[in-house]
C-alpha cells in the first residue's frame, strides 16, 4: 500500500519534473505541425487588411494531384534525394576508409574535410555560383586550360546540367559529414575480426565485403536515413543558383513549397506541400529513431 | 546593508522583474516619444534607399527630422527578401511600419496599404507623370508615389557599335536582329539578358511584356481576363527567340539576377542590354567598369506598334496601420522634394521621378541617360500589375523558358501560359 503510494508520489514528481520540457516542446513543436496541418485544409488570403481563413476540406490536398509542377517537383525531389543519398554514401564511405589507413591519420586531412561541410549554406552557393559562371567561371577556366572544352560552358542553362550540378554541389557539402559519421563506425570495427579473417586467408576485398561492411550496417543505416532527410530540405542552392530554373526543371518539393508559400501568398496550399515533405521526413525520423535502438531491442521488437 | 547574492534573492529578483514587464509600458520609453517616431520599411543601397540610408541628403534628413519633432526608424533589407518579409509580416500582423516600399505588389498587398496620393499637393502630383501612377493604382485608389523614373531602356557599347560600322543604335526590331548579330564576334556577344528567374519585375516574363506591347498587344482585357494569346503576344515571343538565334549570350537563361547580366556588358563582352537606369552610375566607375565612357543608353527598338518599356515601379506606401498617417505622408513629401530629388539622381544614380528635376540641366549633363527614360516615358510601360503578378509572371516567365530552350513553339508556349494564367485568376475569384 505503502509502496504503491511511493510509486504514485514519485511519478508525479517526475511528471512535473518533465512538464516544463514537454510544453516547451509542445509549444516549438506540435503547435507549428497542427497549424500547419489545419492551414492546409483552408483557402487562405490577405484581404481586409487582414488574414481571411475559409475551410475548404482537402481541396489543397486533391489539387496537388492535379498541378503538373508539384507532380515535377515530386519526380525531381525523388531523382535527387536518391542521387544525392547513393553518392554521399558510397564517397563517404571510401573517404572514411581513407582517413582509416594509417597514412590517412593526419589530423590535418580531417580538417580538411570538414571545410565544405562547415562553410555557412549561402555563401557556399554564391561560391559555386561564380565557380560555375559561363564567362567569368574558374570551372571553365580550368575546362579550357586543360584542353578538354573548346569554348565556355553555360553549365545551369540546361535542364539536365543544371540539375547535375546542384546535386553535385550539395553531395560536395553532405560528404565531409557522413564520411566521419562513417569514420566513427570503421574504428568500432574490432581489429580481431580482421585477424581471423586474415588467418583464414581472406584479402582486402573479402574482408571489406565480409567483415567491414556487415559490422558497419547501422552506421551505413543511419547515414543512407540522414542523409535522405537533408536530401529533402535542399533550399538555398536553388534559390541562389537557379531558382527552380531554367523552366522548373530544378524545382525540388522544399522550393515549392517556399514558393507557392512567400511568392504567392497561396498560404493554405503551400502548406500542403509542406505537410507532405514533414510526412515524408517523419517517416525516416522514425526510422532513424528505431535504427538507434539498442540492437537486441530491434530485432526483438 | 549589504545585498547577499543567493539563489533566494536572484530568483525574487527575477520575478520582480518579470512581474515589471507585465505592466503596461514597463519597459518602453514614454507613448508621446514612441508616437513621434515613423518606421520606414525599404531596400538596401545599392537599390533605390531612402535619404539617410543610402548616402545623400543626410543633413537635409536630419533637418527635416527637427523641424518635424520626428524620428525615423530604417528597417531595410536586401531587395530579393522585401516582398516575402512584407508578406510574412502582413500574414502575421506585426507589420509595424508606417511607410514601405513597394515594387508592383500594390494590387497584391491593397488591403494593407493606405491611399494617400490624393491628399499630396497639387503641385508634387502635377510634377509627376501620370503614368507613373498607373502600377500603384488599384480599384480605382492610388496607393503609392513612385520616386524614381525607372524604366528600361537600351543599353549599349559605342566603341562595339563604331568597330561594326553600325553608328547610331537601333531603332526597330529587324535592326535590333541585325545588329545583334553583326556585334557577335571577337568572343563576345551582340546582346545580354537575364532569363534566369521567371517571376517578378525583371524577371524573364516582365522582358516579354516590353516586346508585348512593342508588337502592340496587352496582357488582359478589359474584364480583367487574360488577352495576349494573341499574334502580338507570339510575335514578342518569336522576338526574343530571334534575338537568341542572332547571338544573345547562352548564358542569359542562367543569370537569376539583372547583375549577373550587367556584369557581362560592363565587361565589355556583350555589346546590347536591357537595363535599368540605376546601372547607369556603376557603369562610370572604373572599379567595376570596363566600359567607362563608352556606354550609351537609347529608347528600346521598335515593334509594330512602336518603342515601349516596363516600370520598375519603385514606390513609397502608407500602411493601413500607421499611427500618424500625416506625418508619414510628409515624410513622403519630404522624399519627393525637388532638392532631395535632384541628390538622389547625382548622389546615388537612381532619376528622380519629377519632371522638372529630370529636365534639370545639372542632372541632364551629369546623367545623359535621363533625357533618354523621358523619352521612353513618352511611349507606353506597363508592368501590368495584379494581385497575382508574382504567380503569373511565374507561370508566364517558366513557358517562355521553354521557348527559348527550344523545348516549345512561341505559339504553343504563349497558347499554354493563357491557360495557366485563365487557371490563377479563376482561382482568385
Amino acid at each position: 500500500m505503502s509502496s504503491t503510494s511511493f510509486e504514485r508520489r514519485r511519478r508525479r514528481a517526475g511528471l512535473l519534473f518533465v512538464a516544463p520540457a514537454a510544453i516547451v516542446l509542445l509549444a516549438i513543436l506540435a503547435y507549428p505541425i497542427v497549424e500547419s496541418f489545419i492551414l492546409s485544409t483552408q483557402s487562405v488570403r490577405l484581404v481586409a487588411g487582414g488574414v481571411t481563413k475559409e475551410w475548404n476540406s482537402f481541396a489543397n490536398y486533391i489539387r496537388l494531384a492535379g498541378d503538373e509542377t508539384f507532380r515535377r517537383a515530386v519526380v525531381n525531389t525523388m531523382i535527387f534525394s536518391f542521387g544525392e543519398v547513393a553518392l554521399v554514401v558510397s564517397i563517404g564511405l571510401a573517404v572514411a576508409l581513407l582517413l582509416n589507413h594509417p597514412l590517412g591519420r593526419w589530423g590535418f586531412f580531417r580538417i580538411m574535410l570538414v571545410v565544405p561541410w562547415a562553410i555557412a549554406p549561402v555563401a557556399n552557393a554564391v561560391l559555386w555560383k561564380w565557380i560555375l559562371n559561363s564567362n567569368y567561371g574558374i570551372l571553365n577556366g580550368l575546362l579550357k586550360s586543360l584542353g578538354l572544352i573548346e569554348y565556355y560552358q553555360v553549365w545551369l542553362a540546361r535542364p539536365w546540367s543544371a540539375f547535375g550540378f546542384l546535386l553535385l554541389i550539395d553531395v560536395w557539402k553532405s560528404v565531409p559529414f557522413i564520411a566521419l559519421l562513417l569514420l566513427a563506425g570503421l574504428q568500432r570495427v574490432p581489429q580481431s575480426l580482421y585477424k581471423a579473417a586474415y588467418m583464414d586467408g581472406a584479402g582486402r576485398w573479402q574482408a571489406f565485403r565480409h567483415v567491414t561492411l556487415p559490422t558497419m550496417r547501422s552506421a551505413l543505416a543511419i547515414a543512407v536515413v540522414l542523409q535522405t532527410i537533408w536530401s529533402l530540405r535542399v533550399f538555398e542552392i536553388i534559390f541562389v543558383l537557379t531558382r527552380g530554373g531554367p523552366a522548373d526543371a530544378t524545382v525540388l518539393m522544399n522550393f515549392l513549397a517556399y514558393r507557392v508559400t512567400f511568392n504567392f501568398l497561396d498560404i493554405g496550399y503551400g502548406a500542403a506541400i509542406a505537410n507532405i515533405i514533414f510526412a515524408l521526413t517523419f517517416l525516416l525520423a522514425i526510422t532513424y529513431v528505431w535504427l538507434m535502438q539498442p540492437r537486441k531491442r530491434r530485432i526483438s521488437s | 546593508m549589504s545585498l547577499k547574492l543567493t539563489r533566494r534573492n536572484a530568483l525574487t529578483g527575477a520575478a520582480a522583474l518579470g512581474a515589471a514587464s507585465l505592466l503596461p509600458n514597463g519597459f518602453s520609453r514614454p507613448a508621446a516619444a514612441q508616437d513621434s517616431t515613423l518606421g520606414v520599411f525599404g531596400p538596401l543601397p545599392p537599390d533605390p534607399a531612402p535619404p539617410g540610408a543610402a548616402k545623400f541628403a543626410g543633413a537635409e534628413f536630419d533637418a527635416w527630422k527637427a523641424a518635424n519633432g520626428a524620428d525615423v526608424k530604417y528597417d531595410l533589407v536586401a531587395w530579393p527578401q522585401l516582398h516575402d518579409r512584407m508578406a510574412t509580416a502582413f500574414a502575421s500582423g506585426s507589420a509595424p511600419w508606417d511607410v514601405m516600399y513597394n515594387c508592383g505588389w500594390v494590387p497584391e498587398f491593397e488591403s494593407f496599404l493606405l491611399p494617400f496620393v490624393d491628399d499630396l499637393p497639387k503641385e508634387l502630383v502635377d510634377d509627376m507623370p501620370g503614368s507613373s501612377f498607373s502600377t500603384v493604382t488599384w480599384n480605382g485608389k492610388r496607393y503609392g508615389a513612385i520616386f524614381t523614373l525607372s524604366l528600361l531602356t537600351l543599353f549599349y557599347n559605342k566603341e562595339h557599335l563604331d568597330e561594326a560600322g553600325l553608328g547610331a543604335p537601333p531603332k526597330d526590331w529587324d535592326e535590333f536582329l541585325r545588329y545583334t548579330k553583326e556585334l557577335t564576334r571577337d568572343g563576345r556577344y551582340g546582346f545580354v539578358s537575364n532569363y534566369g528567374d521567371p517571376a517578378g519585375i525583371g524577371g524573364t516574363a516582365s522582358y516579354w511584356m516590353a516586346f508585348l506591347q512593342q508588337a502592340g498587344g496587352t496582357m488582359y482585357a478589359e474584364d480583367g481576363s487574360p488577352a495576349f494569346n494573341t499574334e502580338a503576344g507570339v510575335a514578342a515571343l518569336q522576338m526574343m527567340i530571334d534575338l537568341q538565334a542572332a547571338g544573345t549570350d547562352p548564358g542569359s537563361i542562367s543569370y537569376v539576377g539583372i547583375n549577373d547580366a550587367t556584369n557581362v556588358l560592363l565587361s565589355g563582352r556583350a555589346s546590347m542590354m536591357m537595363n535599368w537606369p540605376f546601372m547607369w552610375k556603376p557603369a562610370q566607375d572604373p572599379k567595376g567598369s570596363q566600359v567607362v565612357g563608352k556606354l550609351a543608353a537609347s529608347v528600346l527598338p521598335a515593334g509594330p506598334a512602336g518603342t515601349a518599356s516596363i516600370d520598375g515601379t519603385d514606390a513609397w506606401t502608407i500602411g493601413k496601420s500607421t499611427k500618424d498617417a500625416e506625418k508619414a505622408r510628409k515624410l513622403i513629401e519630404f522624399y519627393l522634394d525637388p532638392a532631395i530629388q535632384k541628390k538622389q539622381a547625382l548622389d546615388t544614380g537612381w532619376l528622380p521621378i519629377r519632371l522638372s528635376v529630370l529636365n534639370d540641366p545639372d542632372v541632364q549633363a551629369t546623367m545623359p541617360l535621363a533625357k533618354v527614360v523621358l523619352d521612353q516615358a513618352q511611349h507606353p510601360y506597363d508592368s501590368f500589375v495584379t494581385p497575382d503578378y508574382n504567380e503569373i509572371s511565374q507561370a508566364v516567365g517558366t513557358e517562355i523558358q521553354k521557348a527559348l530552350q527550344g523545348q516549345k513553339t512561341a505559339a504553343e508556349a504563349i497558347a499554354e501560359a493563357e491557360t495557366l494564367a485563365s487557371a490563377i485568376i479563376a482561382r482568385r475569384g
